[in-house]
């Protein structure tokens, strides 16, 4: 049992924060967000040149060749400044799920592009009232030597800029993982609002042409596929939670420990230490839900359980430690000058992507529902 | 990072599950109920000298008291299992007073105590908190006054554990009144139960049997004050730190949510309607357990390695205890919920569930979010010495 990390681990830490805290000010945050998108192009360049893009990227296709864990590292950080990055889809879920499951052939068309930040790649996990991947309404129909896609998939992250979307789709009842050109003909893309401001889009597929090349598994390998694409997306969304909500519990201890109330810091009423101290035995019991889940699944053990955990744990935690942060702040906690209001928009929004923890409490109740029935014989 | 445990540790976790398994006869499970649930009967006696005579005691002690130095992660599978096999284990004595009196006391006394204390032939009770001294532990009045060269013993401690069965209890006495703080005037002593002046009287609590101990007059020698004078404070808390870890073990949790996981996938549920555990708010109640509890087995594990790391921060052992104590009463509740009405059936009753387990569990589980350091006091901690808020004094 080993709870600390490695030098190489250490390493990619401690540059993620220094690029991160050094370059998303405020002020940055502010001019991006009055500009069209909530995508900063500039700093996923950098990421790129520092060779962060590519933490979990192997090296023969240009990355650093660090496992899953590692790469949560720079998650977390990127969770810790809601820096504008699309590391989630990208980096948890096309680029892992490419690596493990797709041909030589496709991962050396897209992966040393996503490491160096030329190319970017997204995952469309959802459709409209549809929370689980591996059930699409979305079909592939044949029509000539390839296939036709129809249907539809919702809040897919920069869609925009993507060069592949990487979908799951029906063909004759059996489940389909593939990537298809968001820009290519029979496919519409419309921007949606989302409460952060990030940069999603729904797409529509009317016959959208398919070919063999970009089928990335069928069957009983892409519905492993798209097991394993989902679990590394729902760790990578507890881990960006527990950055989201180590800050704002860092900057309601700051706050509160220098305003001021009746002539002393507000911290030093118990009502307000005590909410706070809650809080961060929320965060802490996060990060070790998520260092066990992402631990497993580096090393490619079970990690069913684990993650179904994780993702109750970050759900519970964002929702919590957001509005706890929010009032002991009062009314600065609300205002957009303050820096706080990104932070819960965020832990909103990652507590609600994939389905909210009550799903997959129940998810979790029925495995060991299955297990025990299986032990009672 | 690699969070299982080795292949040996898991290796020594089977090996002290069998061994826990052969040491639980049945009459020694026969006569842990009533007064007697917390050990200290004649069975329970004999299987602790067992034990000590096996070589499971002195283990994670130091080498020179012919122990293995276990390591922190193996002396918490240690324990756990030990407490899982529903055995009284006495950890306050042998994990806390005795390396202390071993480190400090004279030759005289390690030979008196501590010898014994690897044998499994001793016990040593905790005298710190008083009826007017509680979370307040400082402003303790017991005092051990000066009368020619021994010392002379008054007061009264309440919530002594073990005090009705013990060979000696370890107290907290005022040797300075005058102190300029309340906290530097306590020294530590250990009172022979058998000295003429100490008498106890029962606590039937909810859960289980403790005690109020008084000291009347009670002279002692000048070897029977252990460690600095006036400066016994800083060796309560330390101690009090060791005690706060033990108090949220996660197995006797694990082991019950297994057995009522089982219990409801064996129980119909009534009306055709398949087995209990197929009833949705059912399996909703046991993934709260589970989810809350794999957490609490992390944050233990986790604990334990930070010893082995010598990090562990005080943030850390406090928010520990407020989750795992606090959980387990949420804990408790839910798994009543899926065995209804039947969870209030107790022990001694035709048609326990479970032999009554989850009804005792309620009872004596609310202690432990007051015991060993009001969950107050360590949100306190965990806001001054893990977020920098500043306190109010």
């Amino acid at each position: 049992m080993d709870f600390s990390l490695s030098e190489e681990q250490q390493d990619v830490q401690a540059l993620a924060a220094q690029i991160l805290t050094q370059e998303v000010t405020v002020d940055r945050l502010k001019a991006l967000e009055s500009g069209e998108e909530r995508f900063d192009e500039a700093l996923w360049q950098q990421l790129g040149e520092s060779g962060l893009l590519g933490t979990a990227i192997a090296e023969k296709h240009g990355g650093m060749g660090f496992d899953f864990e590692t790469l949560c590292l720079l998650i977390e950080e990127v969770g810790k400044t809601v820096a504008p990055l699309p590391v989630i889809p990208v980096l948890a879920g096309a680029a892992q799920t490419l690596q493990q499951f797709a041909s030589e052939a496709l991962c050396e068309r897209w992966l040393s592009g996503v490491a160096s930040g030329k190319t970017l790649l997204t995952v469309a996990l959802t459709e409209p009232g549809r929370d689980d991947p591996t059930q699409p309404a979305t079909r592939l129909e044949p029509a000539g030597a390839g296939w036709a896609l129809h249907g539809q998939k919702g809040m897919v992250v920069c869609a925009d800029r993507a060069s592949a979307v990487l979908l799951t789709a029906r063909l004759e009842g059996e489940l389909v993982l593939l990537a298809i050109d968001p820009n290519a003909r029979g496919v519409a893309l419309t921007p949606q609002h989302v409460t952060t401001g990030e940069p999603q889009f729904s797409l529509h597929f009317d016959a959208a042409p398919v070919t063999q090349e970009d089928i990335i598994a069928t069957g009983a390998s892409a519905r492993c596929a798209i097991q394993s694409m989902v679990q590394h997306t729902l760790v990578a969304n507890s881990v960006m939670t527990l950055g989201v909500t180590e800050t704002m519990l860092k900057m309601t201890a700051a706050y509160t420990s220098q305003r001021e109330q009746f002539g002393r810091p507000i911290a030093t009423f118990q009502a307000v230490s005590h909410r706070a101290a809650d809080a961060y035995i929320d965060v802490e019991n996060l990060r070790l839900a998520c260092q066990q889940a992402a631990s497993l699944l580096s090393a490619q053990a079970d990690a069913t359980e684990a993650v179904l955990i994780a993702k109750i744990w970050a759900s519970d935690v964002a929702h919590r430690v957001s509005q706890s942060a929010q009032h002991l702040h009062g009314g600065i906690g609300v205002d957009r000058d303050y820096p706080l209001f990104r932070y819960c928009l965020w832990a909103k929004q990652l507590e609600l992507t994939l389905g909210g923890g009550k799903a997959y409490l129940t998810a979790l109740g029925d495995a060991i529902a299955e297990e025990f029935k299986q032990r009672a014989g | 990072m690699d969070i299982a445990l080795t292949d040996e540790q898991l290796a020594l976790r089977t090996e002290i599950r069998h061994y826990m398994e052969r040491l639980m006869t049945p009459a020694l499970v026969a006569e842990l109920h009533g007064e007697q649930r917390e050990g200290g009967g004649p069975e329970h006696r004999r299987a602790l000298r067992q034990m000590g005579a096996d070589g499971w005691i002195v283990r994670s002690w130091p080498k020179e008291y012919g122990g293995q130095n276990a390591g922190p992660i193996e002396q918490y599978i240690f324990c756990d299992e030990v407490i899982r096999a529903g055995f009284p284990y006495p950890f306050l004595t042998t994990d806390g007073v005795g390396p202390v009196l071993a480190e400090v006391a004279s030759e005289e006394i390690r030979r008196e105590i501590v010898d014994p204390i690897l044998k499994g032939e001793c016990i040593v009770a905790i005298g710190y908190s008083e009826p007017a001294a509680g979370t307040d532990l400082a402003s303790l009045t017991t005092r051990a006054e000066r009368k020619g060269d021994k010392w002379l013993i008054n007061g009264q401690k309440i919530w002594t554990s073990y005090g009705n069965v013990a060979d000696y209890v370890w107290l907290a006495a005022r040797t300075d009144p005058h102190a300029a703080k309340k906290h530097h005037g306590i020294s530590m002593f250990l009172v022979p139960t058998s000295a003429p002046g100490f008498s106890f009287t029962p606590i039937n609590t909810l859960g289980v049997r403790t005690n109020a101990t008084y000291y009347e007059n009670i002279e002692l020698d000048d070897q029977w004050q252990v460690g600095p004078l006036n400066k016994g404070w800083q060796m309560i808390t330390s101690q009090l730190n060791r005690e706060r870890l033990s108090l949220v073990n996660h197995g006797p949790c694990e082991l019950l949510y297994e057995r009522v996981a089982l219990w409801a996938a064996q129980t119909d549920a009534g009306s055709g309607s398949g087995k209990v555990i197929d009833l949705p708010w059912v399996r909703t109640n046991l993934a709260r357990v589970k989810s809350g509890l794999e957490v609490l087995r992390l944050v233990c594990f986790k604990q334990a390695w930070s010893m082995s790391h010598a990090s562990l921060g005080m943030d850390q052992a406090s928010a520990a205890k407020v989750y795992g104590s606090e959980f387990f009463v949420e804990a408790w509740r839910l798994l009543l919920e899926i065995v209804g009405q039947g969870g209030a059936l107790c022990s001694d009753s035709e048609g326990a569930i479970l032999q009554g387990a989850l009804e005792h569990r309620y009872r004596s589980g609310s202690v432990l979010t007051f015991g060993g350091g009001t969950n107050e006091v360590q949100r306190d901690i965990v806001a001054a010495a893990g977020l920098l808020m500043p306190r109010y004094r």
